[in-house]
């Protein structure tokens, strides 16, 4: 089957609930003879306004897998349809505009701007939509609101806490009204409580019908999810149902 | 498009201010290249404007007649002259001529003495013409009569440096000075004139034609100049062209043989000098663009390791959305930005450096800027930025997201 068939077959998958579509996904990494496979043939399907955690131990795979489905990184072989859309035939301005459009990426080291307001980070992503400053400014402010982080606007990164970090990321990734809401370890640099909040944040998310991927090594908090994909090694060795039993 | 350098624009300030000396030592390069092209630009043009209102109260169209003699014939011993007998023919010859006056320099000593004073000056012997043709006023007693040079009086009219040198009071009129041997009552004081390009107008006497004939006895080698100024709708070119053939008639010339007298118009001193200013404007100004390359290159430098240094950044503005171009613009206008705001403190420090110079010396005509020099020096290193912006720029805009983001 060619590649322009599987597109059109799965831009037919596109129009029903299907969003993500993943067939045999490798990343390997050639470090002098040896060669480190962080990915090893990843399959997976996810329907619009899921909530699907991945879970699995440190150096599994996880942050590589979340990279590939954010399009900040390109596999090494196997097919990934986005939305319908063959993601390995893109260019680099393509996925650029993909990343910008379709996917709020909520980073496991917030990866924020440290030159930039908490306000100038979240307006940041709408640079790039040709939008004006002054509606670039009340966006952000009303994504910044929806964390609950108005009183902090003008602070700089280091002048904030993790956690509010962590919800400054979040509304950055909010504020472009992605499809797919992607989050590495979100409560991994917070305390049970903050951490509570945030996970609070996700599940109201969810309710009002956004995709969520939540990438986590905490059973608790991938257990808030519809389904847990786990991996070893680059593979996925179990894709339950939540609350279903490990054993 | 617009909104890309808009916003480009926007962050690149935000950018530059952010590291407010950093910038400046960067651009610092740029900011001593512009100063310097303004200052060295303001001072000549200066002098060339000075130059030029000088000339033309000179009186652009008169002109000057000399005996002219090639190096080659000077060393077989001969010697061109221009005689009264050459005067005699233009004056009743020559075609719109308004006035006409011979001048006979003193050719053994130009020495001048008053009491226990002496001095050296440029002593000349001429007409009532002068006044008019190098357009010279009294500011005391009167000028140089017909009568005096009929009846060869020994009289003088001096300069204000001539007064000076040789402290005479205040109002000269009627003392008495020793030239080459001889006593002479000054008659008049001239209106000061100033320099031209360090050559005191001031430095001169004037003593009638037919006394300074006289005085140097052997008139079969008197050779004089002539300097006349033509009538309002002379055309300067023509007239030459008459004079100089009626000359070469006078002086039996063959079709074959040059000129022995040149014929010089105020105009062609004024352009002889202009272009002196303009060759020396051009080699400073192009020893100086060396120095915008090599802040050119500072600036380069910089914004390589400000690429460097922002890695992460970039990484992160490309996760959410940034495409190439946008990074692009971003570290272009950044490095256009940073030399232009170079190029403007250089414009204000080359003018004030140029206005100071040319005002702590006292002969020195005020600095001007023209128009053209401010903007090529503002063209020139926004271009300079923008040359070496893009080597910096386009390794940023050519990152990869991952590696970005993962960039320690
Ligand atoms: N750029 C790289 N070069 C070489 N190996 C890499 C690179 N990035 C990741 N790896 C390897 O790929 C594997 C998976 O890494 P990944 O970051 O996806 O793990 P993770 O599941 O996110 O772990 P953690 O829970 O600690 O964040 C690791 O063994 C890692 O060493
Ligand atoms: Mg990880």
């Amino acid at each position: 089957m060619s590649s322009v068939d599987e597109s059109a077959a799965a831009k037919d998958a596109g129009e029903d609930s299907v969003l993500i579509r993943m067939q045999d996904i490798r990343k390997h990494y050639e470090m002098g003879s040896q060669i480190v496979r962080a990915l090893d043939g990843i399959s997976v399907e996810i329907g619009r306004g899921d909530w699907v955690s991945f879970i699995g131990s440190s150096g599994s795979g996880k942050s590589t897998f979340l990279n590939i489905l954010g399009c900040l990184d390109r596999p090494s072989g196997g097919e990934y349809f986005l939305n319908g859309v063959y993601v390995e035939e893109l260019g680099a301005n393509q996925l650029a505009e993909i990343r910008n459009r379709e996917i709020g990426f909520i980073f496991q080291s917030f990866n924020l701007l440290p030159r930039a307001t908490a306000l100038g980070n979240v307006m940041q992503p709408l640079v790039y939509r040709r939008i004006s400053y002054r509606r670039r400014k009340e966006m952000a402010m009303e994504a910044l609101r929806r964390v609950r982080l108005d009183d902090r606007m003008d602070h700089l990164p280091n002048q904030l806490s993790g956690g509010q970090r962590q919800r400054v990321a979040i509304a950055r990734a909010l504020v472009t009204e992605p499809s797919i809401l992607l989050a590495d370890e979100p409560t991994g640099n917070l305390d049970s409580r903050t951490g509570a909040e945030i996970m609070q944040l996700f599940d109201q998310l969810h309710r009002e019908g956004q995709t969520l991927i939540l990438v986590t090594h905490e059973e608790d908090v991938a257990g808030l999810g519809d389904r847990v994909i786990e991996l070893l090694d680059g593979k996925i060795i179990r894709d339950r149902r939540a609350g279903e039993p490990l054993h | 498009m617009f909104y890309v350098i808009f916003e480009s624009t926007r962050s690149a300030l935000i950018s530059i201010f952010a590291h407010g000396l950093r910038s400046f030592l960067t651009t610092l390069g740029i900011v001593i290249g512009v100063a310097s092209v303004i200052a060295v630009v303001s001072l000549t043009q200066g002098m060339s404007a000075f130059i030029g209102e000088s000339f033309s109260s000179l009186g652009s169209n008169s002109l000057t007649i000399q005996s002219y003699t090639p190096i080659a014939e000077q060393m077989r011993g001969v010697r061109a002259r221009l005689t009264p007998e050459d005067l005699e023919l233009i004056e009743r010859r020559g075609e719109s001529i308004a006035s006409i006056t011979p001048i006979l320099y003193a050719n053994r000593t130009s020495q001048i003495r008053y009491a226990a004073q002496t001095t050296f000056s440029q002593i000349m012997g001429t007409t009532y013409a002068y006044s008019e043709v190098s357009q010279s006023y009294m500011l005391l007693g009167r000028f140089i009569a017909e009568s005096d040079n009929l009846t060869r009086r020994r009289v003088a009219v001096i300069g204000e440096k001539v007064r000076e040198d040789l402290a005479l009071p205040e109002n000269p009129v009627n003392e008495y000075v020793e030239l080459g041997g001889e006593w002479f009552k000054i008659i008049g004081l001239l209106e000061p004139k100033g320099d031209i390009m360090g050559f005191n107008q001031d430095d001169i006497v004037l003593v009638p034609y037919s006394t300074m004939v006289s005085l140097q006895g052997n008139q079969a080698r008197t050779d004089i100049q002539i300097q006349l100024s033509l009538s309002e709708d002379a055309d300067v070119e023509d007239v030459t062209r008459q004079l100089t053939a009626l000359l070469r008639n006078a002086h039996d010339l063959g079709p074959d043989e040059d000129d022995d007298f040149v014929i010089n118009t105020a105009e062609q001193l004024m352009e002889t000098f202009d272009t002196i200013i303009n060759m020396v404007t051009l080699v400073i100004g192009g020893i100086v663009s060396i120095s915008l390359l090599v802040g050119g290159i500072g600036i380069m430098n910089i914004m390589l390791v400000s690429v460097t240094e922002r890695t992460r950044e970039i990484g992160i503005c490309k996760a959410v959305g940034a495409k190439r171009h946008h990074i692009l613009a971003q570290f272009l206008i950044e490095a256009m930005l940073l030399s232009l705001l170079g190029g403007l403190i250089g414009l204000a420090l080359g003018y004030g450096l140029g206005t100071a110079i040319s005002s702590s010396i006292d002969s020195f005509p005020p600095a001007s800027i023209p128009l053209w020099a401010i903007a090529l020096a503002l063209g020139f290193s926004g271009f300079v930025g923008v040359l070496f912006g893009i080597l910096p720029a386009a390794k940023a805009a050519n990152l990869d997201p991952i590696d970005a983001l993962r960039y320690e």
